[in-house]
């Protein structure tokens, strides 16, 4: 059901590290209130809904939240 | 070589503008299916796109699996990701 592109939705270029800064971008990635925890609770609560146009949007955010794994 | 690569960044920039177009009408048109403008709208920007895709695959490589055209080589798996150089 799902596709990638070989492409960001936003540009990231990163001029230096920064390891500090990485740490909170992980743990807003993959953490307790995470995008990754975001996505998946989308996309399980799509199923639920009961109107159709709701849905429907909420398969397409969380196909959207899905893609930060590429750029949290 | 390096003129090459402006005219590569260009086209990849106008597909991120016009992608970006064609996702944020998708999001509203869920929540709005008889809108006309928005319909007109999502397929100008959809047209664009998937024209802006091919061109890119013939100049440079495929962006997404179904704008892929391979002659004699797969390129789909041997160019780079985004973070591996590809661009972004």
């Amino acid at each position: 059901m799902w596709n990638y592109e070989k492409r960001l939705q936003y540009p990231v270029n990163i001029t230096q590290t920064n390891p500090q800064i990485a740490q909170v971008i992980i743990s807003q990635f993959g953490g307790p209130d995470g995008e990754l925890a975001a996505s998946m609770r989308y996309l399980s609560q799509r199923y639920t809904m009961p109107y159709k146009e709701v849905s429907g949007l909420l398969t397409d955010i969380g196909t959207e939240e899905c893609a930060r794994c590429c750029y949290p | 070589m390096r003129g090459n690569q402006m005219e590569q960044i260009k086209l990849f920039q106008w597909i991120n503008m016009v992608s970006f177009a064609v996702n944020d009408i998708t999001l509203y048109l869920d929540t709005h299916p008889t809108d006309q403008n928005a319909i007109a709208y999502f397929n100008h920007f959809r047209q664009m796109r998937t024209k802006a895709l091919a061109e890119y695959e013939q100049l440079y490589g495929p962006l997404t699996i179904d704008s892929a055209m391979p002659e004699d080589k797969w390129l789909w798996s041997t160019q780079p990701m985004p973070w591996e150089g590809g661009f972004c």
